[in-house]
């Protein structure tokens, strides 16, 4: 792979082979990593926390959002279906007044043709 | 692989530190940035870990992503290596038992004079002992184009050596 070409090269590669040998690690590596793990953990799960936290806050406002929207429809309906009871008590008192009526006009009409038919004096 | 085989994120810490902190090391020639990269690249397997399906597997998802890692540090950063070692020694203050051999520690400062895919092939081939065929899956990168990178690499890096470590390199 090398332009090897003479024991000169093959010399001073071996040279380069010593020389980068592998450093070792400050003794303090390991240890940040392990506190910067430690701390990345804590704060996913506060993070997650606070997504659940969000989570359950945004069902909740759904929840009393339904909850309202219920009992607003409901509050409705019971006015309508109020209204309609009110319109139809209305209306049977109306139709009862015109029975009366009605029956009243007969009784008199009957006793006009009563009367009408007696023989005169 | 071994079908049951599960990761162990402190485990895969323990053998791969040394891995990926030397390659982010060599790469970036800044000790704090490196151990910053280093810190990143395990944080980043410890949220894949779950595709993680062997060592070996783990061992080519590091060196990848400490290659990658290393060369977005040092196109956000806009150095010449060898400024960042002048840096290094200001700011970082590397002590002597860091470096191994006056040599070693000079050809570590040659290597960051490199252009940075050169320095990327070079870390992998000597450092790491990968084949070009493994770097050019490491990097991602097309056969011939780290084979270019290496013989170039390997050149300009051993002309850099002839001129100013004559003393030291052995058969120099």
């Amino acid at each position: 792979m090398n332009p090897v070409d003479d024991e000169r090269m093959d010399e001073f590669e071996r040279e380069l082979n010593e020389a980068f040998a592998r450093r070792p690690a400050p003794p303090s590596l390991k240890r940040r990593l392990i506190e910067r793990r430690a701390a990345e953990a804590r704060r996913q799960s506060k993070s997650e926390h606070a997504w659940l936290v969000s989570k359950q806050l945004a069902w909740q406002q759904l929840a009393a959002a339904l909850l309202l929207a219920a009992l607003v429809t409901g509050g409705v309906e019971w006015r309508i279906a109020l209204e309609r009871r009110r319109e139809e008590a209305a209306r049977q008192q109306v139709l009862t007044a015109l029975r009366i009526t009605s029956h009243a006009l007969d009784r008199m009409n009957a006793r006009l043709t009563a009367r009408r038919h007696q023989p005169q004096d | 692989m071994a079908p049951d085989w599960q990761p162990d994120f402190e485990k895969l810490v323990d053998q791969h530190q040394s891995m990926v902190f030397s390659l982010a090391l060599r790469m970036t020639a800044d000790r704090g940035l490196a151990e910053e990269i280093a810190q990143d690249v395990f944080m980043e397997l410890d949220r894949s870990l779950a595709k993680i399906e062997s060592p070996a597997h783990a061992c080519f998802w590091l060196r990848k992503a400490a290659m990658h890692r290393s060369a977005d540090a040092l196109r956000r950063r806009k150095v010449r290596g060898i400024d960042l070692w002048v840096e290094m020694e200001d700011v970082h203050g590397i002590q002597s038992e860091d470096r191994a051999t006056p040599i070693s520690a000079r050809l570590e400062q040659l290597l960051a004079t490199l252009p940075e895919p050169q320095r990327a092939a070079l870390v992998l081939r000597y450092q790491e002992d990968l084949t070009p065929e493994e770097i050019a899956s490491t990097l991602q990168a097309p056969l011939a184009t780290v084979k270019s990178h290496l013989q170039r690499g390997l050149k300009l890096l051993r002309s850099k050596a002839h001129s100013q470590l004559k003393d030291y390199v052995r058969g120099e």
